[in-house]
């Protein structure tokens, strides 16, 4: 077990070590422009922005835009996906609704979000929230309808009611569902989040690369570009220890 | 009438694809304590008669009744245990399965747990109350099955090809421990299967089901054997032979 865990460390430290290697070779050898910048100038620049306590900045403030929107559309998407899963009737009524607004992207609908919202806080969360609550609401539907059939059966001949049924059996199978739907959506949200800052806000990863852009600060966007990788492959990390805590122990594929 | 009696009992499924009657004119009685094994062919409609006792399917003709009162839906007085493992609950623990139904009436912790454990060991699991569902071999499933449908209490335990995914060895085992389980607890059984051996072994009834579609019952045989069984004894064989006899014909004219 631990020496797994010590290969993985391994691994990610090896795999990250060879993409700035790559990187920096790509720079260096190939296109050699004050445009690509090699990795050190920019580690420099983000030393610096670390220091004056300017990248932090940016960072909470984009993160607990997605944190906010994340939890608010997940409170919203798991209950209305319980139900659409679990009733007939629910699902009849709701299902074009989730098929319809799934198609319209939330980059897309930053435009009426600025318009009702402004260029707060406001909007910013409803955007996260909007391209978080499809997402959970179908996958966790697809949970509810995936429980097994003899699961069921079985609680009711050992005299479970409807809403024991529903709360020991139905709602613990579908939590792995939940937790994936979730992890997509969090993919989703660092998508939005950044076009969301790019066309309006005061702060943020995305208003940082569209400053940089003005004042053609290459390594202030590297900053943000890394600064995005890394803040996404922490979260989808804590997202699959949540779901082998919650789940791997009894669902060996996922 | 007997302590479970089906009367004329018949079930058509209807679908896209029209009628299929799967059960037709079944009529059974039995008695309280009995290990009654209900053997046919694939397709014959043996576990639809078992989901209609389960009250998982409402029969469509006939009437069902478990000690003088009709079968109307699923109830913790039949417990049933299934063929595929998938009905044991992957988030709980062994134990935690076992404790299920209990947990559902609301018995206090300290006594569910006694409980579960008291069948953990009954079904020779002592010591693997902690594990998951997933940490457990298939026949070990089986048992913990057998466990959590044995510590519900139940007035009479159905069991649906238990051990029909098992590999031979494992099966034989099992079927050795059901045995040793029902006499200590004398509890009504009614057991699906497709296994001759399997149920000469167990039972004290078989009865022999005509293949499908419309399945009904063609002959009921006593088994006077003494427990343990011995699969090698004159009368073991003699009791294979008459019921070989029986299903013969059916499993010949079903393919």
């Amino acid at each position: 077990m631990l020496t797994s865990r010590a290969a993985t460390i391994a691994g990610y430290v090896a795999g990250f070590a060879l993409l700035f290697l790559v990187w920096h070779l790509a720079s260096v050898f190939l296109v050699r422009s004050v445009l690509f910048p090699s990795p050190w100038p920019v580690f420099e620049r983000a030393w610096v922005l670390i220091e004056d306590s300017i990248l932090q900045e940016q960072i909470l403030a984009s993160m607990r835009r997605i944190l906010q929107g994340f939890l608010l559309g997940s409170l919203i998407g798991i209950p209305i996906g319980l139900a659409i899963g679990s009733f007939r009737p629910v699902r009849l009524l709701l299902e074009p609704w989730t098929e319809f607004f799934r198609f319209i992207p939330a980059v897309a609908m930053i435009t009426v979000a600025v318009i009702w919202f402004g260029i707060g806080e406001e909007s910013k969360v409803f955007l996260i929230a909007y391209t978080t609550v499809f997402v959970v609401i179908i996958s966790t539907a697809a949970g509810v309808g995936a429980v097994g059939r003899d699961k069921i059966r079985a609680a009711q001949s050992m005299g479970a009611s409807q809403l024991q049924i529903f709360a020991l059996v139905a709602l613990p199978a579908t939590v792995p569902y939940i937790l994936t739907g979730m992890r997509v959506a969090m993919a989703n949200a660092f998508v939005t989040i950044v076009a969301a800052e790019l066309v309006a806000s005061n702060d943020g990863l995305g208003k940082m690369l569209w400053d940089a852009r003005l004042f053609m600060q290459i390594e202030d966007i590297f900053v943000a570009l890394i600064s995005l990788g890394l803040l996404g492959f922490a979260t989808d990390r804590v997202f699959r220890l949540l779901i082998r805590a919650f789940a791997g122990r009894f669902n060996p594929t996922m | 009438m007997g302590f479970v009696a089906l009367d004329g009992v018949g079930k058509v499924f209807r679908g896209r694809t029209g009628a299929w009657e799967a059960v037709r004119d079944f009529t059974l009685s039995l008695d309280e304590g009995e290990f009654f094994c209900l053997l046919g062919t694939s397709g014959c409609g043996k576990t639809t008669v078992l989901n209609m006792l389960a009250g998982f399917e409402a029969p469509t003709s006939g009437r069902i009744m478990l000690d003088g009162r009709p079968v109307s839906g699923p109830g913790a007085d039949r417990g049933v245990v299934f063929q595929g493992h998938d009905s044991l609950y992957d988030w709980l623990t062994a134990l935690d399965n076992i404790a299920f139904g209990l947990r559902l009436r609301g018995t206090p912790k300290a006594e569910r747990r006694a409980t579960a454990e008291r069948f953990l060991k009954m079904v020779g699991l002592a010591g693997q109350g902690a594990k998951h569902p997933s940490e457990l071999s298939g026949g070990m499933k089986q048992r913990i099955q057998i466990a959590r449908a044995l510590a519900n209490d139940p007035r009479i335990l159905l069991m649906d090809e238990p051990f029909g995914a098992l590999d031979a060895m494992t099966r034989a085992v099992l079927q050795g421990e059901l045995s040793r389980i029902w006499a200590e607890t004398r509890k009504t059984v009614l057991f699906i299967t497709h296994d001759l051996e399997e149920a000469v072994a167990l039972a004290t009834r078989i009865g022999v089901m005509k293949r499908g579609p419309g399945g009904t019952l063609k002959a009921v045989v006593p088994v006077d054997l003494p427990f343990p069984r011995d699969r090698t004894s004159d009368g073991f064989m003699r009791v294979f032979r008459e019921v070989h006899a029986l299903i013969h014909e059916e499993i010949h004219g079903a393919h």
